[in-house]
């Protein structure tokens, strides 16, 4: 799982028992009522009463409201973010048997790939859902026909990895002593 | 795949942003006199809407319904995240009148997590028997920064997975690989 999925089921997790017992609470509170008796744990009379001596224009009540707003646009946030993906699936050889690849994986192995290339020092790699974006130290300050030796590079690895979606390289070489 | 807990929590968590969204962005517009000036400076909570309930007497009881329908719901969302669909038995029975077959998953897991461990370039695997979206198995290996996707690929599914489907009695039982590097062993993905 990814680091927002992890985020997201915790989130979900408290939401889901905040409801629980803010649901819960207020089925009690409405049955004390019922019974013509005070509020028992939700001091709701102080509440209404706050309630009624503040108006729409207050900055409290406006304070609250932003909160409200920021809050909601977080979990709206949340709850589109595709995020990368923390798996890629690898082509099928076995009927029944599904490969997948970590992210993480897929990307030391290209970022290994490259570093082996010639000319190359160091690279990192990052990939996405439909590409995968490769940075390469050069050696030396020239740089000539080094970008397509680590495409190549890149190209062979995605290619013997055997992943079921083909992800597009994007390479960028920096010189020596520049980033 | 995404789960279905996922999904129902992408769900949920749309909705609930969207409803704050609204009764804020609502309350703002109130509170900026975009429903008139007058209404900027109405108290949050009329009078006529604090008696309301009053003269209504069942709207608590609609209220405790509703928040009874919530609770249900949170309970329902609560168990989705928890829910591990693990199994821990499988029934191999092919006969009942020759007798039961079970096949406790915990054997089956741990054979299948020493032969794994013993492949060159894992450093630990683990296993799991699940029954959601359908009964299989759920290998998780996690490998050295050396080692090679495509060889273990090859190893695992010509050796491990015909001693897994031979052991469950089902030569097309669905098994689940995912291959990830060891975090703890290797740390940096850069490569210098």
């Amino acid at each position: 799982m990814t680091a927002t999925q992890w985020l997201t089921r915790a989130l979900s997790a408290l939401l889901a028992v905040a409801l629980l017992l803010g649901s819960l609470l207020v089925i009690a509170e409405v049955v004390v009522a019922a019974a013509d008796r005070g509020p028992w744990l939700v001091p709701y009379t102080d509440w209404t009463a706050w309630m009624r001596e503040r108006s729409w224009n207050d900055w409290v009540v406006n304070t609250i409201l932003v909160g409200l707003v920021v809050v909601g646009l977080l979990l709206l946030f949340l709850a589109v973010r595709r995020g990368k993906p923390a798996t890629l699936p690898l082509r099928g050889r076995t009927p029944g048997v599904d490969v997948k690849a970590s992210r993480k994986s897929v990307e030391r192995s290209l970022a290994a790939a490259v570093s082996r290339t010639s000319g190359v020092t160091g690279a990192e790699a990052s990939v996405r859902r439909r590409s995968t974006r490769i940075e390469a130290r050069a050696a030396t300050r020239s740089q000539s026909g080094l970008r397509q030796e680590v495409e190549s590079a890149v190209t062979a690895r995605l290619d013997s990895l055997g992943l079921a979606r083909n992800l597009r390289p994007r390479v960028r070489v920096y010189p020596k002593d520049r980033r | 795949m995404r789960s279905r807990a996922d999904t129902a929590n992408r769900i949920v968590l749309f909705l609930l942003g969207l409803l704050l969204v609204a009764a804020g962005g609502l309350g703002l517009a109130l509170s900026l006199g975009a429903f008139g000036d007058w209404r900027a400076t109405y108290p949050v909570l009329p009078e006529e809407v604090r008696t309301f309930p009053d003269k209504e007497p069942w709207l608590w009881w609609a209220v405790a319904g509703i928040a009874l329908l919530t609770a249900l719901l949170a309970m329902l969302w609560l168990m989705a995240q928890l829910r591990t669909h693990r199994v821990s038995r499988l029934d191999r029975t092919t006969d009942a009148r020759e007798g039961y077959t079970t096949l406790h998953a915990g054997a089956l897991t741990k054979a299948v997590e020493d032969e794994v461990g013993g492949i060159p370039g894992v450093t630990r695997a683990s296993a799991r028997i699940h029954d959601h979206p359908r009964l299989g198995l759920a290998l998780t290996v996690d490998m050295t920064d050396t080692a090679d996707i495509d060889r273990l690929r090859t190893q695992l599914e010509n050796n491990v997975v015909g001693h897994v489907r031979e052991a469950v009695g089902d030569l097309e039982f669905p098994i689940n690989i995912e291959l990830r590097p060891d975090v703890r062993r290797t740390p940096a993905r850069t490569v210098t």
